[in-house]
């Protein structure tokens, strides 16, 4: 069950919005829950960018890397 | 119907289990142990994988031992949800190590025309770049031995 704060929260914010960057990332926006692979959350309102190109350096993140390797999706 | 027949459901898709057609080719484990496996009990894991990694795993299954159909009162079942408990939950963007990003909850998927795209009540983005099936994960990322926190 929601909490009155998250109702609130969910009231008062759009949908996240989930964009597929042509030959880049993916890039999440608005207000949601982000987990990583080892379980850390951060929530609320949030900007990022998931690398789609299996090159990054910096995995989860996007580090440009798609750049170098010109990758086509 | 066999009285041994089985079924197995997330909610959103039903996978049924026929173990007299089953001929032991061992797919399903070898791909998703995480789903199926055999060595417990109950054999099917629902919860052990995204709904398009099974569908894609049951879809692999080279007898009609495995089959799948989405729950056909599951956008009755969304519906319901949004009108009475609550809105929808705020989304939720999850991070499967050497895998796909599993998004759920109230979000909107644009592709990269920016168009909007339909999807169920969970995405599975590719991560590893290598699916046949981009934006979506196809479970390469296996076969490429993808390794990403």
């Amino acid at each position: 069950m929601m909490n009155d704060m998250e109702k609130e929260i969910i009231a008062s914010h759009p949908p996240a919005e989930v964009k597929i960057l042509r030959d880049g990332p993916i890039m999440i926006k608005g207000v949601f829950t982000f987990k990583d692979s080892s379980g850390k959350i951060s929530k609320g309102e949030q900007e990022l960018y998931i690398c789609r190109c299996g090159g990054s350096a910096n995995k989860p993140w996007c580090d440009e890397t798609h750049k170098k390797i010109g990758v086509a999706n | 119907m066999d009285k041994t027949d089985k079924k197995y459901t997330n909610g959103e898709i039903t996978v049924f289990w026929q173990p007299h057609k089953c001929i032991h080719a061992t797919t399903c484990y070898r791909e998703l142990i995480e789903v199926f496996n055999p060595r417990k009990s109950p054999w099917v894991n629902m919860d052990g994988a995204p709904t398009e990694e099974i569908i894609r795993v049951v879809k692999l299954c080279p007898t009609e031992a495995l089959s799948v159909s989405y729950n056909k009162a599951m956008e009755a079942d969304m519906d319901a949800d949004r009108s009475s408990e609550s809105p929808e939950s705020i989304a939720e963007a999850r991070v499967m190590e050497d895998g796909p990003l599993v998004i759920r909850g109230n979000f909107i998927l644009y592709d990269t025309d920016g168009k909007e795209l339909r999807h169920l009540k969970m995405s599975s983005l590719c991560r590893c770049g290598a699916s046949n099936d981009l934006p979506y994960c196809d479970g390469t990322h296996r076969k490429i031995g993808y390794i990403g926190k």
